[in-house]
């Protein structure tokens, strides 16, 4: 105890230090705000009550928002069927012998740890490099982060389901898969749909920033229109992602709320 | 007599010195075996080892003759006993029918085990063992919404499908109220007798098990206390166990 607590002091010591060593590298002399910044923000501040409302561009808004809807749920279902396959797998739910079981499960959690180490926007660059600018490109950068992520978490539930039932179905005569049928995935389904809701939910957010890398959608629209200095524009997409956000997260409350009444 | 279950010097320690140490037994076909005496006295080991839960220590487990060690886990050993607990252990997320339905597993394969979570399979068998415990209306019903009670009858109806020769019960009334403690137990008193079925539970309540049972052992700290039938368990025995229960506590 006293050894951990020793070594936690130093490196807090190093912390500090670093952070104070990090100071010496600002050029105080400039100023470490821009001050010419700030009329700018002002500006874009004000533009908020001010968005543009246009028929011509909130067509186009709406377009882009659906597109970004489009890479989102294409890349959630490519990262659910990895997520479930992967997921199972290195829950070692369904091996019976331990060495199967032990390959399984290692394999498995090597794989999703492959697939989540890379960020998605990282996937989104070297699938740019080996397919090119598509759609493709960004449903696939999408699903296997996600992927991979959806995995791990649905192999913890997995292997974290209550054991009663489950000793109680074995009782019963049923084989391993057959327990992961009747008792396993029912009795966690309602938390791995939770769960993949929350991820739909952040995959719209990286589905607008994959814009960003020449993917079209929100963030494109977003970026022509900062680029332009419309910030009145601007706004009108970001209200629409913040509308989305919560029409996304109403509904997911009203699936939870109906899977466990 | 035939014998159901025969335990041969049966060991189970556990590191608290609970468990059992040793205990012999042998178990009648058709007989109503009640285990009665204190939290700690081992009847969930007991009851355990007769369901192949865990192996004894020491001593041998036969059931109708055969050594369960043995015996096949899955169908082999699921077609000879059945066991249903205090916390029923269903799953709340699955329908009625389903959870009723899984006493059938040990029978079926992959495809009829998934066809039957959409069309449920046997379904006629399922139905029988439904209207027997009361609750064919609530087929489709998701089961987190039964009550307490009506739970403990689905988990009795599951034991009906799997169709077992030796019926176990863990405390099955425990988490009952006394009226639905002794529908319970007529029910399921009445289909060992209607089916010929061997039937051993563990209860706390000496009174119910006077009542529903024709035999009765008592167990302390792992040993057998008395065996005799419950017509001939007086009230000084049942005394000596309350007084033991007082001082455990």
């Amino acid at each position: 105890m006293t050894g951990l607590r020793s070594s936690r002091s130093i490196l807090t010591i190093l912390l500090l230090a670093a952070f104070g060593w990090s100071l010496t590298s600002v050029d105080w002399r400039e100023g470490v705000l821009n001050v010419q910044g700030t009329p700018a923000l002002l500006e874009f501040l004000a533009a908020a009550v001010r968005p543009v409302l246009t028929p011509a561009f909130l067509g186009r808004a709406v377009a882009a928002l659906w597109q970004t809807v489009a890479y989102a749920v294409a890349g959630m279902t490519v990262a659910l069927l990895i997520g479930a396959v992967l997921g199972t797998l290195a829950s070692g739910a369904l091996a019976h012998r331990r060495v199967a079981r032990f390959g399984e499960v290692v394999g498995a959690r090597a794989t999703l740890g492959l697939l989540r180490a890379i960020h998605e926007l990282v996937w989104a660059w070297l699938f740019i490099a080996a397919l090119g600018l598509s759609p493709i490109t960004g449903v696939l950068a999408l699903g296997v982060a996600y992927g991979g992520i959806l995995g791990l978490i649905f192999a913890q539930h997995l292997a974290d389901a209550p054991t009663a039932p489950l000793r109680a179905l074995q009782a019963a005569g049923a084989r391993p898969w057959q327990a992961f049928l009747y008792g396993r995935l029912p009795l966690v389904l309602p938390d791995l749909v939770s769960y993949a809701l929350y991820r739909f939910e952040c995959a719209l957010r990286a589905a607008a920033v994959f814009s960003f890398v020449g993917l079209g959608g929100l963030g494109a629209e977003l970026q022509l229109s900062l680029r332009e200095l419309n910030y009145g524009e601007v706004w009108t997409l970001l209200f629409l992602l913040i509308a989305l956000i919560v029409a996304v997260d109403w509904w997911s409350g009203e699936v939870r709320r109906r899977m466990t009444t | 007599m035939i014998e159901a279950v025969r335990l041969e010097e049966v060991c189970r320690r556990y590191p608290n010195g609970a468990g059992l140490h040793p205990v012999s037994l042998s178990i009648g076909v058709g007989e109503t075996v009640a285990i009665v005496g204190p939290s700690g006295a081992g009847k969930s080991t007991l009851l355990s080892l007769i369901a192949g839960v865990f192996p004894p220590d020491t001593g041998r487990v036969f059931l109708h003759g055969r050594l369960l060690a043995d015996l096949a886990p899955g169908r082999e050993l699921a077609r000879l006993v059945g066991i249903v607990h205090q916390q029923f252990d269903l799953v709340p997320q699955l329908s009625v029918h389903s959870n009723v339905l899984a006493g059938r597993l040990g029978e079926w394969g992959l495809a009829r085990s998934l066809l039957s979570l959409v069309v449920p399979q046997d379904a006629a068998l399922a139905k029988r063992a439904l209207e027997r415990v009361g609750l064919l209306d609530r087929w489709n019903e998701r089961t987190s919404r039964l009550s307490g009670g009506e739970q403990q009858r689905v988990a009795l109806a599951r034991l009906l499908v799997q169709n077992p020769r030796i019926i176990l019960a863990d405390e099955p009334v425990a988490s009952l109220d006394p009226a639905r403690a002794e529908d319970l137990l007529a029910l399921l008193t009445g289909i060992a007798a209607g089916e010929g079925k061997t039937l051993i539970a563990s209860l706390h309540s000496v009174a119910l098990a006077r009542r529903f049972f024709n035999r009765i052992v008592a167990l302390r700290a792992g040993l057998v206390q008395f065996d005799r039938p419950a017509a001939e368990v007086a009230d000084d025995d049942l005394a000596e166990i309350y007084a033991l229960e007082d001082h455990v506590r």
